[in-house]
């Protein structure tokens, strides 16, 4: 009986994989070259989605001073910890709508995470290094992808519904929502979809050294 | 001087030995190594209002400096650095100096933020050995500066510096008047603003106004000589060149562009336009460009 009921399971599994769909995204920028760190979001246009009940803990590395990586996507309802693995304290918050929190000077590993249970995109800043700044992209939806060094992104195992997909960018000179598409990813395989976006100045505090050659003759 | 700069080589190296023994000893330090290098341009090195008395040149510069940073808390942080410059002229190697120093930086943030004002507090303090005697000595500053930034592309600051400089030598030509020309005090306010045109391009401007001794170097002169109140010889720009110190008031305007060539170096390009209006009516410019090589570690 017991093998009989684990071939029905792997039937049904396999059935499940069989319907599931994928959105391949490309983006480039106006001169056409790859964009990376554009978070791809596609919500079904039709039904709700059902967010997982504990999503999966992110991580916001800091590393040489910079956040590591720059722009992390996660599911909302997730807990992100913020490790320092620098010689230097910092003092990282966030002052965005979507979530305000202020990790009070640290090094190592705080103990506590921060829960994003709000929707949208939170800047992250350090009260020390002022050149520092990262994103968490807070997605109300379980589908979406982050872009590589290439400019794509793969968003898998999707339900075979028709999908709102929208990108966002740290540079983004536009709405979010202005970049909208309606994909039909009812049948399975892969639907491509592909953007250009006009990328802005990034909003960040040079950091390079400079000199004042104050003579002092 | 250069020998005298060398035997003092060990002093500065055990500061900063110190300083990155300190910062090693602790898990809030960052260590750093600031680096530039470059050309310095002055078209009146003398100081002069008489245009048969004035003198220009080059000169090649170099200074580094390595700090270490203790973070006090979230809003407040110390920075100890050590620093070496040197400055070597073309013609007038009188004035090659070898500089070896110290300064003391505190910062302290008005809340948490991008844009919440600021205010540095700095000590410096730092040894010159020139070529020329006349101008050896110990120089210590202080400075205080307030400033906000505006958005990460803008930021502007005052501030107010007090320095005096320290004539080792006294080599007096005038019986009873001091030789003592590079003993100088001086208070200055300044105003400055930064802007960053793009991701790498950053532009600056600052007006600066001090007031107290300055020092100018001439041939023979009445007119300077009965309001100075040291002088001596000062044979960097000849024979028959004497260096008269006065009290008089100096404008600076500076404006800057800074290209950074990545997120640690950048090239530099400063202009530095100044007139001092000194007592008894005397009146000197002078221009001052600077180009530099900036690397960060």
């Amino acid at each position: 009986m017991r093998p009989l009921i684990a071939a029905f399971a792997l039937l049904l599994a396999a059935a499940a994989h069989a319907q599931t769909s994928e959105i391949s995204a490309r983006i480039v920028d106006d001169e056409g070259r790859p964009v990376a760190d554009a978070v791809v979001v596609a919500v079904p246009t039709e039904g709700g989605v059902r967010v997982p009940a504990r999503p999966r803990e992110g991580m916001v590395d800091q590393v040489n001073q910079e956040f590591t990586p720059k722009v992390t996507a996660i599911v909302v309802g997730t807990a992100v910890r913020f490790p320092n693995h620098d010689n230097i304290r910092h003092q990282v918050y966030s002052f965005s709508p979507a979530k305000r929190f202020e990790l009070p000077l640290y090094a190592g590993v705080p103990a506590e995470a921060v829960v994003f249970d709000k929707p949208g995109v939170v800047v992250l800043g350090c009260n020390i290094h002022d050149w520092m700044i990262g994103y968490v992209y807070v997605s109300e939806s379980p589908y979406f992808a982050k872009t590589g060094s290439d400019g794509t992104a793969l968003i898998a195992d999707l339900p075979p519904r028709v999908y709102a997909v929208r990108v966002w960018h740290p540079q983004l000179d536009a709405s979010e929502e202005s970049t909208r598409k309606t994909i039909d990813a009812t049948r399975p395989g892969p639907a491509s979809v592909a953007w250009t976006l006009h990328l802005k100045r990034e909003p960040k505090v040079r950091r390079a050294p400079a000199a004042d050659g104050r003579g002092r003759y | 001087m250069y020998l005298t700069a060398l035997r003092r080589a060990p002093a500065i190296l055990a500061g900063s030995a110190l300083v990155f023994l300190c910062a090693s000893g602790g898990a809030a330090t960052a260590l750093a190594l600031d680096v530039d290098a470059g050309f310095l341009y002055d078209d009146n090195l003398t100081r002069a209002y008489a245009p048969a008395d004035i003198r220009a040149d080059a000169a090649v510069t170099m200074d580094a400096a390595t700090a270490a940073s203790w973070v006090l808390s979230g809003s407040d942080w110390l920075t100890l650095s050590a620093e070496a410059r040197g400055e070597f002229y073309n013609r007038f190697t009188g004035l090659d100096v070898i500089g070896l120093g110290a300064t003391a930086t505190y910062k302290h943030k008005f809340g948490v933020g991008l844009e919440v004002p600021y205010l540095v507090l700095a000590a410096n303090g730092s040894n010159d050995d020139y070529h020329s005697r006349i101008r050896d000595g110990p120089r210590f500053e202080l400075r205080a500066e307030l400033g906000k930034r505006f958005s990460s592309q803008f930021d502007a600051a005052f501030g107010a510096r007090y320095e005096r400089r320290y004539g080792r030598n006294d080599e007096p030509v005038v019986p009873g008047v001091s030789g003592r020309v590079f003993a100088l005090r001086g208070r200055s306010v300044y105003v400055r603003g930064g802007y960053d045109v793009d991701d790498r391009l950053h532009v600056g401007a600052e007006l600066e106004v001090r007031r107290g001794d300055v020092v100018a170097s001439t041939r023979p002169d009445f007119d300077i000589f009965v309001v100075s109140d040291a002088i001596a010889a000062d044979p960097t720009f000849g024979p028959d060149f004497f260096a008269y110190r006065l009290p008089g008031t100096t404008d600076t305007a500076r404006i800057n562009g800074s290209f950074a060539l990545d997120d640690r170096s950048s090239l530099n390009l400063v202009y530095a336009d100044e007139r001092t209006d000194a007592s008894g009516g005397i009146s000197y410019r002078s221009h001052r460009v600077n180009l530099l090589y900036a690397w960060s570690y």
